[in-house]
């Protein structure tokens, strides 16, 4: 861990409306997370983890506080300036997987970098070696529709690291595989975490309490850190 | 009630922009809160609050300038079919002349037009900021947009309700045409020195935008303008009719003449706001050019061509001038 703050989260709320009620999803959230640091966000359903994450990311912005990564505020940054820092920095897999179906591994794998404007030799080189990261180049050309959940969501981590982002948001990464590709899926998180990756995990999955590698457990009750 | 407030085209152009009116007074009211409380370096639930009424009243603006664009072709389209209404009248341009308001309305659209051309820039700069560096230039400018949009709305309905469907009124040629003797070109210019002095300052506003020499852009472009309007009335125009004595800015938006009138005007006036906007934008922003400025200089020169082509067309057809 080299000691730098990656993620800087201060006095963080987010607020909807409901039916006429304010309903307060995330309360007083403050947190620092390290460069290399691996994080795990621990809580039941609605206790306010996948919002949060969603701030980190820059998908969502809050009703008050700051989400600082590197130093940079992005809670306030515009739709552009969010995607342009999401497309350099973050890495994203959700919990169902998001793929495009009727895609390939490699294709699905390829379309965050469209946008780069990097030459296609590139994009392939990155491409390959990002899906050889996540165990699943043996199934490139098959389209995602024909995929085991396991193999989804390898797919979905070679998309996450192939712009090889600083950052990788999991979450519920493993809501939807069964033990042994939730194993694998922790390996694959410890090879990152040993690559120096800053890595955020929203999960209420036991496995993720005793992991293998060194790993900070955050507990989330009621859209707060206890 | 008046024959004229009867009519389909003034019935959806007035509802048009009594609606638009309507959504732009509610961004004018929400946007003053969010000026007055705006403060970009906080992180306070009002701060935020005022962010997303701003995203909202930027989308609002943005949809109904869009609209107004759009909007100004229809109102000349519509007085231009209300000639069949209006005795005397062969075109628009009678049917402006019907009253008091019509010249002063079409001149305010005209501005207003220019000023949300100026808007559309500095809010495009705005949101290439990471902190919205442009937003009270942007909403100061808004409000003073709105203020120019409450009289527009009061001159639509003053025109409309008093064109009187029982007075004569000018045609185009009583208005153009024929001026007892007098010199109708401006500086007691001749038609050889009027087309010498277009094709000068098109080819001056060319170099200008080439070596970007922006105040000499704003003031060659606003000459052009002028200079290009009474070119094409009293020359450009001659050969779209192919009649000497025809001197009109309106006949040729009729289906007769192919709209090419609306191509025409169009092409002067986007290119030439276009062009002043964002000039207007840099000094006062103190930011490089945008990318349109290339599109500024291929709208121009397609006007001039345009205009060019209709007298080389007749002159290779018949073998003279006009």
């Amino acid at each position: 861990m080299s000691g730098d703050m990656m993620i800087q989260i201060e006095n963080l709320n987010r607020t909807f409306a409901h039916a006429g009620n304010e309903v307060k999803v995330l309360q007083d959230i403050n947190l620092t997370i390290q460069k290399g640091e691996c994080v795990i966000l621990k809580g039941v359903s609605g206790s306010g983890k996948t919002t949060l994450l969603s701030l980190m990311a820059g998908l969502d912005k809050p009703s008050s506080g700051k989400v600082l990564i590197e130093g940079e505020p992005i809670s306030k940054l515009p739709d552009a300036f969010a995607s342009e820092l999401r497309a350099k920095k973050i890495g994203m897999i959700f919990q169902h997987f998001n793929l495009f179906e009727h895609l390939s591994v490699a294709e699905n794998v390829t379309i965050p970098l469209i946008p780069s404007g990097m030459k296609m030799k590139e994009i392939h080189s990155k491409v390959e070696r990002s899906l050889t990261l996540a165990n699943i180049i043996h199934k490139k050309e098959i389209l995602a529709s024909r995929l085991s959940g396991g193999e989804k969501q390898r797919t979905a981590i070679g998309r996450a690291l192939v712009a090889n982002p600083d950052i990788i948001l999991c979450d519920e990464p493993t809501a939807n595989l069964d033990r042994d590709n939730s194993l694998l899926f922790i390996d694959i998180l410890k090879e990152l975490h040993s690559m120096g990756k800053t890595i955020v995990v929203a999960t209420h999955d036991p496995l993720f309490d005793n992991l293998s590698f060194e790993s900070r457990v955050i507990p989330m009750v009621d859209g707060k850190i206890v | 009630m008046n024959e004229v407030l009867l009519s389909n085209q003034v019935i959806v152009y007035l509802l048009s922009e009594s609606t638009l009116f309507f959504l732009l007074l509610v961004a004018f009211i929400v946007s003053l809160r969010v000026l007055i409380k705006w403060d970009f370096e906080s992180f306070t639930p009002l701060q935020f609050s005022l962010e997303k009424q701003a995203y909202l009243v930027t989308t609002i603006t943005l949809f109904v300038f869009a609209m107004k664009f759009l909007l100004i072709l229809y109102f000349i389209f519509s007085i231009d079919t209300l000639s069949l209404l209006v005795p005397g009248a062969m075109c628009g341009a009678g049917v402006i002349e019907a009253n008091d308001y019509g010249s002063f309305l079409l001149i305010l659209k005209l501005i207003i037009l220019f000023f949300l051309t100026l808007w559309l820039y500095i809010n495009a700069y705005d949101m290439h900021t990471k902190n919205h560096q442009w937003f009270k230039e942007k909403s100061w400018l808004f409000s003073f947009i709105f203020l120019l949009i409450i009289v527009e709305l009061g001159l639509d309905f003053s025109y409309f309700s008093n064109i009187d469907t029982h007075l004569p009124v000018s045609c185009c040629s009583a208005l153009f045409g024929q001026l007892e003797g007098a010199n109708p070109l401006p500086f007691g210019l001749s038609i050889p020195l009027l087309l010498v002095l277009f094709y000068l300052l098109y080819a001056l506003v060319i170099l200008a935008l080439k070596t970007n020499q922006t105040l000499l852009y704003i003031i060659s472009n606003i000459l052009f303008v002028y200079i290009a309007y009474y070119a094409v009335v009293y020359f450009f125009g001659t050969y779209v009719y192919q009649l000497p004595t025809h001197k009109c800015p309106f006949c040729m938006l009729q289906a007769e003449y192919a709209y090419v009138g609306y191509v025409l005007w169009a092409s002067l006036f986007v290119g030439t706001y276009m062009g002043i906007a964002d000039a207007i934008s840099t000094l006062w922003l103190k930011q490089n050019h945008t990318k349109s400025q290339k599109n500024v200089g291929y709208l121009l020169s397609f006007f001039v061509l345009l205009c060019s082509a209709y007298v080389a067309v007749y002159y290779f057809k018949n073998g003279v001038l006009l």
